[in-house]
């Protein structure tokens, strides 16, 4: 020990309070606090929060970026891409070529003015393939023989279409993005814009129902099957095993036989079949939790039976619970979209994502877009639940916490 | 003077978590013979498992050895890659655990494990390694090795788990054996017996021991030398007669005080340490035990006591034992059995 | 002792742990956890209950305190016999008889403050209620040592030690006669198991309370009891005053018991360990136990008859009662 000098009165006595190592210095973080804490600290996950959050606020308020709703029609404004790319036409308006090879006016900021209509007769326009508008005194004419032509000769035309204006060819300005159809519109003339946003709100809805069965009777009833055990368990896992075995397909299509096809037909055969899994989940964990200290301290203290699954139970398994209804909402999405798609699903007019891309498979070649959008949402959102899931995992995992 | 084994040096080991950095390990030093057993005694976070992981660089993720030197016989094992330490776990030093239920794989056989690490770390043929394992398992005291061989782990008890596990590690003949709380999961009559073992492999093989342990029975019982640790530092170093006869340090009078014995009679009461350990996220400036010492002064909280040596290789820190100190009344706690009574 | 008014008779108590086999569950073999044991607790008195992990000292606790069903015997608890009572009977039984559990890591409910947890028991006997309820629950804190500061706080940010005084608070917050001590300070750091120790002894003396006191520490149990029953396999071999217990053991088994406990004084434990009395091998399986003396695969002294008879309990004067064919006839 070095032999320097302390002053005298450092060796005065202090008294030893118990209480002093007894404080708790630490900040006092709850369960949840500190799952949130390492679930914001996954990039991954709080950008699917984030995605998912914009997908609710999509569906919930989109519809104010639309004039449209969901069903309306306007058959001659059919098939308008979101991309345009425009002319400069003699009345200083632009114009836009259909792939149809029809004129459209369109306003500077990309608005659909109207489709012009020709003043050639319908002989002339398919014999001579070619439209002529008289606009501002000057003949426009939309001449679209190219294709046909060269499909005589054998050979590949180098475009599509030519507009000219007394004989003088109007090229393209510029791009405009198409402000009256955001996302273009499909073959009846209906903005998919409105439809996707449409599309979102049955998906969210089955998400939430998906959500809600799974948590009000899956977890009420592998709550009572883990913590009855023995023979009651038994009986009521035989149950859930005999309603997983015959697969989602057959319920809906019975019950499409049964009710009708709709909206309600896939609520309920998903009301049917999901709890199943999270039944399973909640037994499991129940089974292991109810063996704890103190569950049997609950129990010495005559705590009642609904008490302890409530209040000890519930509360302790609530992080598996959160994990597994994070993990199945992308899969009942998913479900959902598959069923509408091979047309087990919502009846038109109604759009669901599975319904818009099976309409929009038809057109692909010409109308790519019109897949683009179901897809890409169904994607982003799957995607999202996913990486939220996963992240939600990490934090809730008692294994994983440090 | 036998060779030293392993000599550390002010070994610092701290984990970097979200609340700030956890200083498990603050300058810990000791070293230990050929043929010697070395105890540590502590409480949960007193630093002690994690010294030994440090010894074998299993300190993982957010876990990480800030200084000091390993000195494996004059190797330094805190500057060895995670490759160069495969050479050295399992073939020179060998860990137990305190738990043989989970330090066994299920899926194998006990016979399997055993042969596994003897193929790995010497170079004979797999029957002849098989013969080495029901060697191995006679000597950890297995009845019938060559049928209990081929027995899964769960066929085996917790005592036979135990041995089994001793029986790997000591397949490869190391030169230092670490053992973490190897008798906290088992009963009295089954720690009786592998501390029984431990003893005949010190005196048969010569086998270097540190035994981690809270139990002061099990040290008195085995040990040579003992560090007494507390939040991460050593308190008090000396050799078994040392600290149970002269301590010289309050926490490991205060051990003492704290624990019941056996033979006592039935007036004494229990005078228990105050407080809990602390929280070494915010380890207390000065003496760590100073929060719950009876003796503790100002300067106490100040600064941490230098050591006082008392001999060789007895020493502790201590306040009360510097030159200008005050004279306090200590209550040792030191109660000496009759050794003739029996 | 004899003049001690009795609290808690427990009359060849039983407990089987059925093990199902086959696709309907058919029952074929039972884990004999408790075989069929007698003794008495003391009002005012601690009771230890030693053994090793696997004889059956933790479900004797449980099955007392009505965790388990009985599967056959007596409970007789203040002169009623609670073996068979319903759970909704059982409810102003649950006043009296408390329990103290192992692991305080487990048997605190980690999403619960520990006002609630220590609240709990007052909600669901209706004892109080609003201000009353925050006030008990104060003074409970104040009994085991913690502050009114900690009530909001959640368990985890807690040490091992004062989660068992939660724990401990738990259980006095009914003000009970009866408390068992399931292995309550084997789970503590040493320094901190003399602090639970003295607090329960404190509270006993202060509330008089009864404690069944269940540990496989050996001079923890000696330090805290006035009676000790050793068990081995589901069966108590030996039963006696603690001092007696320990300067005379008469079993063979708590014998080799006492024996193998290493005392922290160096010089003399390693005297004593020459003569230490290693047992051979482990505990046999409750599923299948030994005929006769359940203890004889283990036992130096054991003769024939030990496999053909089981040795009852018989008293051999002051208390003290041994199970076995030789008790006073072995040579040590």
């Amino acid at each position: 020990m070095s032999n320097k000098n302390i002053s005298p009165e450092l060796w005065e006595k202090v008294e030893v309070h118990a209480s002093r190592s007894e404080e708790i210095t630490r900040k006092s973080l709850t369960y949840w606090q500190d799952a949130w804490r390492r679930l914001k600290q996954n990039k991954l996950s709080m950008l699917g929060l984030a995605l998912i959050i914009i997908m609710i606020m999509f569906a919930s308020f989109g519809s104010m970026f639309t004039e449209w709703d969901y069903s309306s029609q306007t058959l001659k404004n059919a098939n308008l891409p979101p991309k345009m790319d425009v002319v400069k036409l003699p009345n200083d308006v632009y114009g836009f070529v259909h792939r149809e090879y029809t004129l459209f006016e369109v306003d500077e900021t990309g608005h659909i003015i109207d489709r012009l209509e020709p003043t050639n007769s319908m002989l002339d326009i398919m014999q001579n393939k070619r439209r002529i508008y008289e606009i501002n005194g000057e003949e426009v004419v939309l001449d679209f023989s190219f294709i046909s032509d060269a499909k005589k000769e054998g050979k590949i035309a180098e475009k599509g279409f030519e507009l000219t204006v007394n004989g003088e060819e109007l090229k393209t300005v510029k791009s405009l993005w198409n402000k009256t159809y955001l996302f273009g519109s499909d073959d009846l003339g209906r903005d998919l814009f409105a439809r996707v946003r449409y599309g979102a709100t049955i998906s969210l809805l089955i998400a939430l129902v998906a959500t809600l069965v799974q948590f009000f009777v899956g977890v009420f009833y592998g709550a009572i099957a883990g913590y009855a055990g023995g023979s009651v368990d038994m009986i009521m896992m035989r149950i859930v095993d005999v309603i997983a075995t015959v697969p989602l397909l057959l319920y809906v299509i019975l019950l499409m036989v049964v009710i009708g096809p709709g909206l309600k037909t896939i609520i309920l055969a998903m009301g049917i079949i999901y709890w199943v899994g999270m039944a399973r989940i909640v037994r499991g964990e129940i089974l292991s939790l109810k063996e704890q200290e103190f569950v049997m301290a609950a129990k010495t203290l005559g705590a009642s039976t609904w008490r302890i699954i409530a209040r000890h139970l519930v509360p302790n398994a609530l992080g598996p619970i959160i994990v597994s209804l994070a993990m199945m909402i992308p899969s009942a999405i998913f479900t959902e979209a598959f069923l509408s798609f091979i047309g087990l699903g919502v009846p038109a007019p109604m759009a669901s994502w599975g319904t818009l891309a099976n309409d929009a498979v038809k057109a692909l070649r010409s109308y790519p877009f019109q897949l683009l959008w179901p897809s890409l949402a169904i994607s982003i959102t799957v995607l999202s639940f996913n990486f939220f899931g996963d992240g939600l995992r990490n934090a809730l995992d008692p294994k994983l916490r440090r | 003077m036998k060779e030293k084994i392993i000599e550390v040096n002010n070994l610092q080991t701290s984990f970097y978590t979200h609340l700030g950095e956890v200083q498990a390990v603050r300058g810990v030093s000791f070293n230990v013979a050929k043929g010697e057993v070395l105890g540590i005694v502590g409480e949960s976070g007193s630093g002690k498992s994690v010294t030994s992981m440090s010894i074998m660089k299993l300190v993982s993720y957010p876990g990480k050895i800030k200084s000091g030197e390993i000195l494996f016989r004059g190797e330094d094992l805190a500057k060895k890659t995670d490759k160069e330490m495969l050479s050295v776990r399992g073939d020179k030093i060998s860990m137990i655990f305190q738990d043989p239920m989970t330090s066994l794989n299920p899926v194998y056989t006990i016979g399997n494990q055993i042969i596994e690490a003897i193929i790995r770390h010497q170079n004979v043929g797999k029957d002849e390694a098989r013969e080495k394992a029901i060697e191995m398992l006679k000597l950890v005291g297995i009845p019938s090795p060559e049928e209990r061989i081929d027995n899964y782990p769960h066929e085996f008890s917790g005592g036979m788990r135990q041995r089994a596990m001793i029986a790997i590690a000591l397949s490869c003949e190391p030169d230092l054996l670490i053992a973490d709380e190897p008798t906290t999961a088992l009963d009295v009559t089954i720690q009786a017996q592998i501390m029984e073992l431990l003893k005949e492999l010190k005196n048969k093989v010569d086998t270097s021991i540190i035994l981690i342990t809270h139990d002061l029975g099990v040290v008195a019982d085995t040990c040579d030398k003992i560090i007494v640790m507390y939040g991460g530092l050593v308190m008090e170093r000396g050799s078994a007669q040392e600290i149970f006869y002269t301590p010289k340090h309050p926490y490991t009078m205060g051990l003492m005080k704290s624990i019941p014995r056996l033979d006592a009679g039935d007036d004494g009461r229990l005078i228990p340490i105050p407080g809990t350990p602390p929280d070494l996220i915010k380890p207390p400036t000065g003496c760590p035990f100073s929060a719950r010492c009876p003796y503790a002064m100002k300067i106490c909280t100040q600064e941490m006591p230098g050591y006082t040596k008392f001999g060789e290789g007895n020493e502790a820190a201590c306040w009360l034992l510097h030159k200008d100190a005050p004279e306090v009344e200590v209550d040792t706690g030191v109660v000496r059995g009759d050794v003739n009574a029996k | 002792m004899q003049n001690k008014e009795v609290l808690l008779e427990v009359k060849g108590l039983k407990k089987y742990f059925p093990i199902k086999h086959g696709f309907l569950g058919r029952k074929t073999k039972y884990v004999k956890a408790v075989d069929g044991i007698d003794f008495k607790v003391y009002k005012g008195e601690t009771l230890g209950l030693v053994g090793e992990s696997g004889c059956g000292k933790s479900t004797t606790g449980r099955t007392i305190i009505r965790l388990y069903d009985v599967t056959e015997g007596e409970v007789i608890f203040d002169g009623t016999d609670i073996s068979d009572l319903s759970q909704r009977e059982l409810l102003p039984f649950r006043k009296k008889m408390q329990m103290i559990f192992q692991d305080p890591y487990a048997s605190l409910n980690t999403r619960m403050t520990v006002a609630d947890i220590i609240g709990e028991p007052l909600d669901i006997h209706g004892i109080a209620s609003g201000e009353a309820r925050k006030n008990r629950i104060n003074e409970l804190l104040k009994t085991v040592g913690l502050t009114t500061d900690h009530a909001s706080r959640y368990p985890h940010e807690f040490s091992g030690g004062q989660r068992q005084r939660i724990g401990i608070a738990r259980a006095l917050a009914v003000n009970p006669e009866f408390i068992i001590c399931d292995e309550p300070i084997s789970a503590l750091d040493v320094s901190i198991q003399a602090q639970v120790v003295n607090m329960l002894d404190d509270l006993q003396k202060n509330m008089g309370l009864t404690y069944l006191f269940i540990a496989h520490d050996l001079s923890m149990v000696k330090y805290i009891s006035d009676r000790i029953a050793v068990m081995y396999l589901g069966k108590i071999v030996e039963i006696g005053e603690a001092d007696r217990l320990y300067n005379h053991p008469e079993h063979p088994y708590t014998q080799a018991l006492l024996s193998a406990v290493p005392i922290p004084d160096p010089d003399l434990t390693r005297e004593l360990a020459k003569d230490r009395v290693i047992l051979e091998g482990d505990v046999p399986s409750p599923l299948n136990p030994p005929s006769g003396c359940r203890f004889r695969t283990r036992c130096q002294y054991a003769k024939p008859i030990c496999s053909e008879e089981m040795p009852e309990l018989q008293d051999i004067g002051g208390e003290h009662q041994v199970a076995c064919h030789f008790t006073g006839k072995l040579i040590k």
